[in-house]
């Protein structure tokens, strides 16, 4: 049995973390899950920048999920200054994610995590005699990549889309053109999920409760309340009910909500609004080895997969619905403001909060991303599932722990950002 | 027009030659600055033709096999590099000749966009 494990760089996660782990007699007796990016100050960034600056710094946060930063600091402008957006610029936004949550979301699972499931030490090394999965997984990677260039005008960091509205608006053609890519990928969303129920998942429950949204009409993705069945919240009032703490270990901070810790991600969102999921979202949640308020982390990566089918009909039925009329951004007053944008986004509920004085310029700025609410969460799963595999040798013990890991679909680049500074 | 494919950032003096020798071209191809790798994915080009910085050499050099481009192993989404891709377009068996005009890192802006528009 190790006493130690030192995992310096956890791989096929999103950015660089490390594991410090001590055991004796079978028990964990020190267990740290740190982020080792370094920090990337981006709320002092934009601090004395103009309003209309905000998203287009902080999409800079993560190349990943860099649409998922512009929708959440463009929803805390907006409320900050009180500007109402059209139903049409409502309706490219929530497209807009779903190509990224796509994109997102098909990379995860087959570039990071199916290899942990088919044995494989990389996609490179499946590739032979999976080839068939990964170019589904391509297929499906670029049908979001394609939402997000047509709608964003890049294929990351998107640039149309701005303060109470778009700079630049697609063609009717260009949304029938979305709509035709995203019935193309349908059956891969489905196999995926039948891939990913057929998978043995280590037995495992977290004690953290499943946080999301919840929006009382539809599938949680741009608004609604903060909650579980641990209670819900006005997301106005993030900051009674979640505080962040740093621990000298990590470049990211810790989260809790009231002093506990708590998960957010494709589980929690499955968990408290699974019956929202479109039809085919729902029958491949009931194929699949999720039962209600399921509490194994591992059952992530199934989630994930559901909401691939989920977020493919939902982008049908927006295409469908939408029929693009020139509009231009709605004005926004310069401020006073203060305002909170919450969107649920690949990995969980993302927090942009701006105060704006009235001269427009951002005079405070947070930013809480999915991963930093999930790290404390990870830390203690870790601890708590180690003495179930203590037995066992080393390597192996860290592959299911990388494996625990990579169910939460961890982002640490983006979650790095503890670093105070006093301003003069 | 066959597009050429263009690697590189602008803002690290390592690897922005390929993007600054793809201005001095003559229109003779359609520039597209790639972000990341898998917009090859959109390549309907019988060959894929890329500019890139390569580490190591002194003078401009032609890779026609991919076997020679080192695919670092993959430890986050951000080393899903043009190396990774190229190899896993290999292993898919995608059928598409490649062919990659690197560039050293430094060098006279000029005289490689010569090189570049007689090998492209």
């Amino acid at each position: 049995m190790p006493k130690e494990i030192t995992l310096n760089h956890i791989t096929k996660i999103e950015g660089h973390a490390k594991l410090n782990l001590s055991m004796e007699g079978g028990k964990v007796t020190k267990c740290e899950l740190s982020a080792t990016e370094g920090s990337r100050y981006f709320e002092g960034i934009v601090r004395g920048r103009k309003y209309y600056e905000a998203h287009e710094m902080t999409s800079r946060i993560c190349g990943i999920c860099s649409c998922a930063h512009v929708i959440a600091a463009l929803s805390a402008v907006e409320d900050a200054l009180g500007v109402q957006i059209s139903e049409q610029t409502y309706k490219l936004r929530e497209l807009l994610t779903l190509g990224e949550r796509i994109r997102s979301h098909a990379t995860h699972l087959y570039f990071l995590a199916l290899p942990d499931y088919l044995g494989y030490e990389s996609a490179l090394a499946m590739a032979p005699k999976y080839g068939k999965e990964l170019k589904s997984a391509l297929a499906m990677m670029k049908a979001g990549n394609g939402i997000i260039r047509l709608l964003g005008s890049r294929d990351l960091h998107p640039v149309s889309a701005t303060v109470g509205g778009w700079l630049k608006l697609p063609k009717q053609e260009q949304i029938d053109e979305i709509r035709k890519s995203l019935e193309q990928i349908r059956t891969d969303t489905v196999e995926t999920c039948e891939l990913f129920s057929s998978f043995r998942y280590p037995k495992f429950e977290t004690k953290g409760k499943f946080f999301s949204l919840i929006n009382p009409k539809k599938y949680p993705m741009l608004e609604g309340s903060f909650g579980s069945d641990g209670g819900i919240f006005d997301k106005s009032k993030y900051s009674d009910f979640i505080k962040e703490y740093h621990e000298p270990y990590s470049s990211a901070n810790f989260v809790v909500r009231q002093d506990k810790r708590y998960a957010v991600g494709a589980l929690s969102r499955i968990n408290t609004s699974g019956k929202q999921l479109s039809k085919e979202g729902q029958k491949a949640l009931k194929k699949s080895q999720i039962r209600e308020n399921s509490k194994n982390p591992y059952h992530n990566n199934m989630a994930q997969a559901i909401e691939l089918v989920h977020y493919v009909g939902e982008g049908m039925k927006i295409c469908e619905e939408l029929a693009i009329k020139d509009e231009k951004p709605v004005k926004a007053n310069a401020g006073p403001g203060r305002g909170v944008g919450a969107i649920e986004v690949p990995r969980g509920t993302l927090w942009h909060e701006y105060s704006i004085n009235s001269e427009g310029k951002i005079t405070n700025a947070n930013i809480i991303t999915p991963t930093a609410q999930n790290l404390l969460n990870m830390q203690e799963d870790i601890r708590e599932f180690v003495p179930s595999v203590a037995g066992r040798k080393k390597e192996e013990i860290i592959i299911q722990v990388e494996k625990l890991i990579r169910s939460y679909d961890p982002c640490f680049s983006c979650s790095a950002h503890f670093l105070e500074v006093k301003w003069a | 027009m066959k597009k050429l494919y263009v690697f590189g950032n602008e803002h690290l003096a390592e690897d922005r030659l390929a993007r600054q020798v793809s201005r001095l071209l003559s229109g003779r191809h359609e520039i597209v600055h790639c972000r990341s790798p898998d917009e090859l994915l959109e390549c309907e080009d019988e060959e894929i033709l890329i500019l890139d910085v390569v580490r190591g050499i002194k003078e401009p050099v032609i890779i026609e096999d991919i076997e020679k481009v080192r695919a670092k192993k993959i430890m986050t989404l951000h080393d899903f590099d043009l190396g990774y891709f190229l190899n896993l377009m290999k292993l898919l068996g995608v059928e598409r000749k490649v062919k990659i005009i690197g560039i050293p890192a430094e060098g006279n802006v000029e005289e490689l966009a010569k090189k570049v528009e007689e090998w492209a």
